[in-house]
């Protein structure tokens, strides 16, 4: 187990700096910094400056030299549209898009999974239409269309729920009573964001829960257990959900990946300050650190989600533990 | 007894002494010797009596917010940085509803008629939100140490700032600066925003963004970065006590989100109401809205002076103007408020032609009569050209100019790009367009007279220009080598005219950036118009004389 955790963090330290240095390159082919911060009649010494406060007048090998150094002492630069140093504004953010992200998983797990056992425990029956109809509709409406609709139904109708932004709870990072408070305070800011985003990846846990539920129903050995009258829930939920998680962890993972660091369209709907939106701005106005230290830490995210999902898979299936 | 008696009057005559010594220096005595330049600088308003600031503005703004804005020192180009110097800072002057030029930290303001010197000087007893004195050491650090936009030209132009005491200072210059008022006046560069020395030098650039103090009305409280400010009253602002206790500035990209926002009241002042939800705005009993006319939309051909170009020939660019029906188009755009105006420069604009008849004229509508100068040209069977870009979002007014171009048999595809890739493409003039088959739409409601918007797309030697034409010059030149202001604005005027009537610019209609507020704004009914009464403002500054409900 230490060799495999081992392999695994090595692969993950390459894929990282593999990240960096592709999106370092890319971003510098989108176009000058310079001059989509410069309007109509911005003199060229105005222009200079900024070139040199930004270090773009700096040869590209030494702006990448110096991007990894500061990088390893963890100063991601500074923003070239925001104004502070990367790392202050992403921090900043990660919080909401955690919340947003981690409410908006919460409910796509708690819809889908059961709705797709359900589906597949009664196929065919009224409650698999259901499901089906269900994850349909979260699949099918995008997401910027079920929060217009629950803005104008629940915000601007009935008034029952604010619109706008997270409220006032803040995360602080220098404050550790905030830290639990965070999360439980102005829900009713979230419910809505997070039920746009939840719905879409419900409708996908739901029929991946579905057809992987279908999958192992079907298998011999739960056919053995049925003969040998072992009871229907213990065989469902020992065996059968057991033994389908696979497919539905991998799934899980991927979608709180999405849900915390793309989000961009709802959190543009209802103003969610979130990662996905900073990371947007930051492509739209070529603000190279921003992308760079946006890109970098999301990839980090990911790294660190999909080793927590290897080690599951190790402990979910023996096999796969046993066979590195 | 009598020792004390004789100490008494003593102190009583100093503190007599001091109080003459401070009020000897009236506003209107001359600082600089010689002739001057006759200013017309009008004077701040002073509020009588001092209220008490209540209640809470929240505002939504368009676009996502950048604690660089707090530093005037780093200015952008972007008249939305302004939005914040109203708040936080003040400048020895500035566009106010009383005038153009009104004084603010500065009671008296002189320009020598050579125009190598400028003098201010500054009100007595003014002091930064942490109560240190504001002094005329403070206007030459803010001077000396300035680098945001037009940074150059101040640097290359001064030869030494003078100062005479705490409160007067005189700016020398090498040569003549005739534009410095027009620069320094708050509006157009952020020299003129007067900052802390003291606190700047303590706390450095990233600890001033992080955390500005200034000299105006408001006191920033707190920010997130890109998402919200937050900015509280300073009752001591030497005008008068802000009217709103707190001012909160949110970022909001979406207009329907700002729309639904000014709808629940969770906003109660949002900008750019434009577009699909105008007539939303305008149904709705409890909302209220200002047409808040910015400037003109104006097509231009960039290349149109190569001989390959469609466009070179100027029948070509009659037959654009006449093809575009301007009245439907506001009709369809705006509800109807845009007014079709026939000039590019905005109607508030000093030394800006008219373009409603009176100076120049409303441009027709013919589309036969444009089919004919195509005709006419070569173009019998109409024309095509590579891509018409319109200014982003107003993707649908693109496609309808080119329905109304298409209909005289002028045929193109529309290239939609994001905002800064467009302002990108614009701020390098026609160099920002490869071939000369393009034509580009634009708007641009710049502050510094007429002349500030010939100077940057209209002259040879801008990096953000146009045309290039050598009558424009000649008398470009002729304009720049003035000392004398009324011949500056006859020359101006003629250029005005030659570019509109060459159509090198086809004006189209002046644009409404509609504002809407909310029913918490105070006073009721359509007397929140005069918060729009600044002139050259595309926000409703200044924030003092917001009110709210409580």
């Amino acid at each position: 187990m230490g060799m495999f955790l081992l392999t695994r963090a090595f692969y993950s330290v390459i894929t990282l700096w593999l990240l960096v240095s592709i999106v370092f390159g890319l971003v510098r082919l989108t176009g000058d910094p310079v001059k989509m911060k410069a309007e109509a009649g911005a003199d060229e010494a105005y222009m200079q400056q900024l070139r040199r406060d930004w270090g773009l007048d700096q040869p590209v090998y030494r702006q990448y030299t110096s991007f990894l150094g500061n990088l390893v002492r963890g100063d991601f630069g500074h923003s070239f549209t925001k104004s502070l140093a990367v790392r202050t504004i992403y921090f900043d953010r990660l919080p909401n898009s955690l919340k947003l992200g981690l409410a908006a998983f919460a409910i796509s797990m708690l819809l889908g999974v059961p709705l797709g056992m359900l589906s597949a425990l009664k196929p065919n029956t009224w409650l698999d239409s259901f499901g089906k109809m269900f994850a349909l509709l979260g699949l099918s409406m995008p997401g910027f269309f079920i929060g217009l609709v629950l803005v104008i139904i629940f915000g601007v109708e009935l008034g029952w729920l604010p619109v706008l932004g997270k409220g006032q709870s803040a995360f602080v990072w220098r404050e550790p009573f905030t830290w639990v408070a965070f999360w439980f305070q102005d829900w009713q800011y979230l419910a809505m964001p997070a039920f746009a985003l939840g719905w879409y990846f419900s409708g996908a846990m739901l029929r991946i829960t579905r057809s992987s539920m279908l999958e192992v129903i079907g298998s011999d050995y739960i056919k053995l257990m049925r003969l040998k009258g072992i009871p229907e829930w213990v065989v469902m939920a020992k065996h059968a959900l057991k033994n389908s998680l696979i497919p539905i962890l991998t799934l899980a993972g991927l979608n709180l990946l999405v849900m915390i660091n793309v989000a961009v369209v709802v959190e543009v709907v209802f103003n969610w300050p979130g990662v996905g939106q900073l990371l947007y701005d930051a492509l739209v106005n070529r603000d190279f650190p921003m992308v760079q230290g946006v890109v970098l830490m999301s990839g980090l995210l990911i790294v660190v989600l999909n080793f927590v999902i290897d080690v599951l898979y190790a402990y979910t299936d023996p096999r796969i533990r046993l066979s590195r | 007894m009598r020792r004390g008696m004789f100490a008494v009057v003593a102190v009583l005559a100093l503190w007599l002494v001091l109080i003459w010594g401070e009020a000897a220096t009236p506003a209107a005595d001359p600082i600089l010797s010689g002739p001057l330049v006759k200013l017309d600088i009008k004077d701040a308003e002073v509020a009588a009596v001092r209220g008490k600031p209540k209640g809470t503005l929240t505002v939504g703004m368009h676009v996502a917010l950048d604690p660089g804005w707090l530093d005037p020192l780093e200015h952008i180009p972007a008249i939305t940085q302004q939005h914040y110097d109203y708040l936080v800072h003040d400048a020895l002057i500035k566009p106010m509803p009383q005038g153009e030029l009104t004084y603010s930290l500065a009671e008296h303001a002189e320009v020598a008629a050579d125009f190598t010197k400028a003098a201010f000087r500054l009100r007595p007893g003014l002091k930064f939100h942490d109560g240190h004195p504001l002094t005329t050491a403070d206007v030459k650090w803010t001077y000396e140490n300035y680098k945001g936009v037009h940074a150059k030209t101040f640097h290359d132009k001064l030869e030494r700032i003078e100062i005479v005491d705490d409160r007067t200072i005189i700016f020398h210059f090498k040569g003549p600066f005739i534009d410095f008022l027009d620069l320094y006046n708050g509006i157009t560069t952020g020299i003129g925003w007067i900052l802390p020395k003291h606190y700047y030098e303590q706390v450095g650039r990233d600890g001033f963004k992080s955390r500005p103090i200034g000299a105006g009305p408001f006191k920033f409280v707190s920010q997130e970065p890109g998402v919200q400010m937050v900015f509280e009253a300073w009752e001591e602002y030497w005008r008068r006590p802000p009217a709103t206790k707190t001012i909160m500035v949110r970022g909001i990209r979406d207009l329907a989100a700002r729309m639904a926002g000014l709808q629940t009241g969770e906003l109660d002042l949002t900008y750019g109401m434009t577009g699909k939800l105008l007539s939303r705005v305008m149904a709705d009993t409890k909302l209220r809205w200002n047409r808040n006319f910015t400037s003109p939309w104006w097509l231009v051909f960039p290349g149109y002076n190569e001989p390959d170009s469609p466009f070179h020939d100027k029948r070509v660019r009659q037959a654009v103007s006449l093809a575009i029906n301007r009245q439907f188009l506001a009709r369809q755009e705006t509800q109807g408020i845009g007014i079709p105006w026939g000039n590019w420069i905005s109607t508030e604009i000093r030394d800006a032609l008219r373009g409603d008849g009176k100076d120049l004229p409303v441009p027709e509508y013919d589309p036969e009569k444009a089919k004919q100068l195509l005709a006419q040209a070569g173009f019998s069977n109409g024309l095509d050209f590579e891509w018409y870009v319109p200014f982003p979002p107003y993707f649908d007014m693109g496609e309808r100019i080119l329905t109304d171009l298409r209909a005289v048999g002028i045929r193109s595809k529309m290239q939609t790009l994001e905002g800064p890739v467009f302002r990108a493409q614009v701020a390098q003039g026609r160099r920002g367009y490869p071939g000369n088959r393009t034509v580009v739409q634009n708007i641009d409601p710049r502050p510094g007279g007429a002349k500030a918007n010939i100077g940057v797309y209209a002259v040879c030697g801008s990096p953000s220009s146009f045309v290039c034409e050598p009558r424009v010059e000649e008398l470009w030149a002729k304009h720049q080598a003035s000392l004398d202001l009324a011949e500056r604005e006859r020359l101006v005027k003629e250029i005005q005219r030659i570019l509109i009537e060459e159509y090198y610019f086809v004006p189209i209609y002046v644009n409404p950036f509609v504002h809407a507020v909310g029913p918490k704004i105070l006073p009721e009914g359509d007397g929140v118009q005069h918060y729009w009464d600044t002139l050259h403002a595309p926000y409703p500054w200044p924030w003092e004389v917001w009110e709210v409900k409580g």
